[in-house]
């Protein structure tokens, strides 16, 4: 390990938010991979960026590669010696290509016979010189969503570069970037501090910078950002609406990192939160500060500069956003003029899809597949709030609101819903039709939500599905993977014992003659790509692959159900017998694998081991009945489990494929009983087993006896 | 500085110094500076070019009758090409804020990402929309493609929204209250009637089957200009389809189907007119290219 300290900066024109990050990190993975490879690792590695540069630190460099020894190998013995053991044309050509004298040739064995060989040594070389071959390409390969080129034909990289400063031990490591040379000259923020200057190491470039107010670490702008939102959103007389992904977008857009806090006029507060809250947010990157739940009349946000000396950038940023809540309450008296019953009259001018028709045709759909869902699941009082929520779910796709702020829509649904007087359980279902639209959302509030948001979807796939539409590889247009994972997490998370098919087969009558697909071809489709969402959710959860198809391969009759059969695989696995139920049943679905199904006659039943599997069988076959009907899938699978002795002495002591047709036969009958039996909870043969680890199981066992 | 003319007299003067050829606006309906053959098609190939002007643009869907305080169906950009794109060219554009009287000591300036994309002329660009404290007053983009072709060298295009700039630095509530002349007409005196008049036609009275007539007709004109050669005359006729299209999708006449058809179809002629642009431009032997350039006449 050496002590040399390599600081590299590269300055650019502004580089997207979210891109700058991943750049600087990915900047100093590929440096640290490339210097491990050349045996120059160093033991600490830093990066940091802002919107115009990126950052890497790294400690611990050494000087350079040490010396190392190589050896070349040249011609067989048998070309290069003579007879006399004395060097031929061969071996002198070698030595000298090698540059040793042919005195220092020796022979070594390989594969394919004793060869001449030369020991040579490699001098390391020093680090300047390999940082200064490798840094260039490490920048300009960087991996970009999108690049772009600038001036007559320099690029491509993510935006026009000005300046690199690249300094190994205070030394210039010295070479070419899109026509800039490396140095030591950097400067402060774009317009406010351009005037250039000198550094000599991280340390002096991190002082001179900090002087001009540049922070380039992120966590340190983003903590430091947060610190002053709280205290001004105190001074506001109030305190910070949460939000993180904000912040971190918030830090990422400046380097100076500053706070504006601002006001609006109380008028504005006439208009929900939520349409406050997203004006600010989605216009201008502002959090808005409330009190006691409440919003307050101000706002945050950043600014790149340390001070705000004339109140300018108050001043104009109030203006924005007052003139933006303008336009708000505008949207607001222009679409409360009408109720939302009146404005969904208007969706039959609204295409939800060319073949499939317009939104009033889906929302004629929808009133009827949400009520057929709630009869489904028993929900009888449910029924009207779900027809009403259903009638009135997209309407707000024609409001002026959501025209404005498209992130609103169903949320601004259920706004209006709730102004309407409309009961609380229709409101909701309109506000969280969305919902959950990312990984950790919550699922829609309450019965009558999770029943429109069902059919909602369920609407759609069937519909898209109908065209033939299957989405394929990253194409996803009508983002069905997204209504599918919905559909599985409102089923899983509210424990609906709905039977998807029979939903989806609804949809598809609800279409009449639009579809073009059969409705069988379309549930085809759909079962397995509702089935790969289920994988993936499951497994999310910490469930086992082989958990998972075990479960699926035993059909599926509704979501929590598959999800009882998975966790008790997942608990029941490791219980002593179960893995020994696995090999069996294995081992069953082998032998019965061609046979056509035979009757067992208990008559014929003649070894102990095997009148013993029928009885066990039998009793094992009413409790795990029984178990299972209680959706005490546990007990289940501990009793087959408890089932690994009957089914080891029926192995151990029977031979199945008896010389006998009609012994052969009855074997083969019990077994299929038998397989039945196991199959009930999960397809057992779809399970992973370890070998190694059945045996050291096995071991373990024994020796505890 | 808070007047509309004031803004362009300043911002002319400031590109105009800096060697920009000073041009006047496109004598015909477009939606954006951008459209200007001044612009979309020179900065197809070799030949360096730089150029100011204000362009009037127009965004039929964005009419609101002359009631809504910031949006018209009409509006004023400032463009400006800078090609090849100079190394200091944000520079360039800080200082020409300077010219309008704003002190960056005291402001905010922030570039934010904001990619441009025009599918009806094959053309895209990665850049920024600059804001000023939080208001956004220019478009800035450096073009990568235009009618479908790679564009080396590459331009910068700076576009001024005048009138957000005007409404911004007089801190106005309404677009119609902006000065015009400093102290005198204002915005609303000059522009009003024209923002009543033109929303209804576009909403109301354009006639859908004359306006489909006229598409059909500019673009067989546009084959028959480009069969003869002739190609800033076809690039003309592509324009009055754009703008066609534009009324069209206004006025709702236009489904999802068909607009995706529509668009198919402007951008088949401007991509046509862009390939045939750039090849009149070599028979000609790239007459702004400084002597002795390779390719140069």
């Amino acid at each position: 390990m050496g002590d040399r300290e390599l600081l590299l900066e590269v300055r650019s024109e502004e580089i997207p938010a979210q891109m700058a990050g991943r750049g600087a990190a990915e900047l100093g993975s590929r440096l640290f991979e490339q210097l491990m490879a050349l045996g120059l690792t160093p033991s600490e590695v830093e990066t940091g960026f802002t919107p115009r540069r990126l950052l890497v630190i790294m400690r611990g460099l050494p000087e350079g590669q040490p010396d190392r020894s190589e050896q070349l190998v040249g011609p067989p013995v048998s070309a290069g010696l003579d007879e006399d053991g004395r060097p031929t044309r061969a071996a002198e050509g070698f030595a000298l290509k090698a540059g040793v004298s042919t005195d220092d040739l020796e022979r070594v064995e390989t594969p394919r016979g004793e060869y001449l060989a030369a020991q040579r040594t490699v001098e390391g070389r020093p680090s300047a010189e390999l940082l200064a071959d490798i840094l260039p390409d490490t920048i300009r390969q960087l991996s970009w969503p999108k690049t772009m080129r600038w001036g007559a034909g320099l690029g491509p990289w993510v935006r026009p570069v000005h300046g690199v400063v690249a300094l190994l031990g205070g030394e210039v490591v010295p070479f070419e970037l899109f026509g800039i040379r490396s140095g030591r000259t950097t400067r402060g923020h774009a317009w406010q501090a351009p005037r250039p200057f000198e550094v000599r190491d991280a340390a002096d470039y991190r002082r001179k910078l900090a002087r001009r107010g540049v922070v380039v670490g992120f966590e340190r702008r983003r903590e430091r950002l947060e610190k002053e939102f709280r205290a001004q959103a105190e001074e506001l007389g109030g305190s910070l609406v949460e939000d993180a992904e904000l912040l971190d977008r918030l830090a990422a857009v400046c380097e100076v990192p500053g706070v504006v806090r601002g006001r609006f006029g109380k008028r504005f507060l006439e208009l929900p939160r939520e349409v406050l809250r997203s004006s600010l947010r989605d216009h201008q990157s502002a959090f808005p500060v409330e009190r006691n739940g409440k919003l307050l009349p101000g706002f945050l946000t950043v600014m790149d500069r340390a001070d705000d000396p004339a109140g300018r950038v108050r001043a104009g940023n109030e203006w924005v956003v007052e003139a933006r809540l303008a336009d708000a309450r505008f949207f607001w008296a222009e679409d409360r003029k009408s109720s939302l019953a009146e404005h969904a009259r208007r969706l039959d001018r609204l295409t939800f899809h060319v073949q499939l028709g317009s939104y009033a045709d889906k929302t004629a759909r929808l009133e009827k597949l949400a009520v057929e869902i709630c009869e489904q699941l028993g929900w009888k009082r449910e029924r009207t709030a779900a027809r009403r929520a259903a009638a009135l779910l997209k309407a707000d796709l024609v409001t002026e609101m959501v025209k404005e702020f498209t992130s609103l829509q169903g949320v601004m649904g259920g706004v209006y819903a709730r102004a309407d007087g409309l009961p609380a359980a229709v409101w909701k279902a309109i506000y969280d039709q969305y919902l959950p639209a990312a990984a950790d959302d919550a699922v829609p509030r309450g019965r009558v939500g999770a029943a429109t948001a069902l059919a909602d979807r369920l609407d759609t796939l069937v519909g898209i599905f109908g065209l033939g539409l299957v989405p394929s590889g990253s194409k996803d247009p009508f983002g069905l993977r997204r209504a599918a994972q919905g559909v599985v997490r409102i089923a899983l998370e509210a424990k609906l014992e709905l039977d998807l098919d029979l939903v989806a087969a609804r949809a598809v009558r609800l279409y009449g003659d639009r579809l073009e697909r059969s409705g069988e071809e379309i549930l085809a489709a759909l079962r397995p790509f509702l089935h790969d969402r289920i994988r993936h959710l499951l497994a999310l959860d910490g469930y086992a692959y082989d958990e998972i198809e075990a479960a699926l391969a035993a059909g599926v009759e509704h979501l929590p159900d598959l999800e009882a059969r998975v966790d008790a695989l997942h608990r029941v696995r490791d219980r002593p017998g179960f893995l020994a139920v696995v090999l069996a049943a294995k081992r069953i679905a082998n032998i019965v694998k061609d046979a056509p199904e035979h009757r067992l006659d208990e008559g014929l039943l003649k070894e102990p081991a095997e009148r013993r599997l029928a009885a066990d069988g039998s009793e094992l076959r009413t409790r795990t009945k029984q178990a299972a009907e209680a959706g005490d899938y546990r007990t289940c699978l501990r009793l087959i489990a408890d089932f690994s002795d009957s089914l080891e002495a029926f192995f151990t002591e029977v031979l199945v494929m008896d010389e006998n047709r009609e012994l052969r036969h009855n074997r083969l009958a019990l077994l299929q009983s038998i397989q039945r039996t196991l199959s009930r909870t999960a397809r057992l043969t779809e399970m992973v087993v370890d070998k190694a680890e059945y045996r050291r199981r096995q071991r373990e066992g024994n020796d505890q006896e | 500085m808070n007047s509309l003319q004031q803004m362009i007299l300043a911002l002319s003067a400031f590109w105009a110094e800096r060697g920009c050829v000073l041009q006047q606006p496109y004598d015909l309906e477009v939606g954006a500076g951008t459209m200007h053959p001044d612009t979309f098609l020179r900065v197809l190939g070799p030949e360096p070019w730089s150029v100011a002007y204000v362009q009037p643009s127009r965004r039929p869907a964005d009419a609101r009758y002359g009631e809504n305080p910031f949006r018209l169906g009409k509006h004023y950009q400032l463009q400006v090409i800078l090609k090849p794109s100079p190394a200091d060219v944000q520079e360039q554009y800080v200082r020409s804020l300077e010219a309008l009287g704003i002190d960056l000591k005291q402001h905010d300036l922030r570039f934010e990402e904001d990619n441009w994309e025009a599918p009806t002329l094959g053309a895209w660009g990665l850049g920024w929309q600059v804001m000023l404290d939080g208001m956004e007053i220019t478009q800035f983009t450096y073009f990568q493609q235009a009618g479908g072709l790679e564009l080396d060298p590459i331009s910068a295009e700076i576009t001024y929204g005048l009138e957000r700039l005007t409404m911004f630095l007089g801190r106005s509530r309404s677009v119609y209250d902006i000065a015009w002349v400093p102290g005198g007409v204002d915005y609303g005196q000059v522009r009003h009637q024209d923002e009543v008049e033109f929303s209804r036609y576009y909403f109301e009275v354009a006639d859908v089957e004359f306006l489909q007539s006229q598409f059909d007709g500019y673009e067989a004109e546009a084959e028959r200009c480009l069969e003869a050669e002739l190609v800033l005359p076809a690039y003309e006729c592509a324009l009055h389809c754009s703008h066609l299209f534009n009324v069209l999708d206004a006025r709702g006449a236009v489904s999802v189907t068909g607009r995706v058809a529509l668009i198919a179809r402007v951008r088949r002629l401007a991509v046509a007119c862009a390939r045939d642009y750039l090849a009149s431009r070599e028979r000609l032997g790239f007459p702004l290219l400084p002597a002795g350039e390779p390719g140069a006449a």
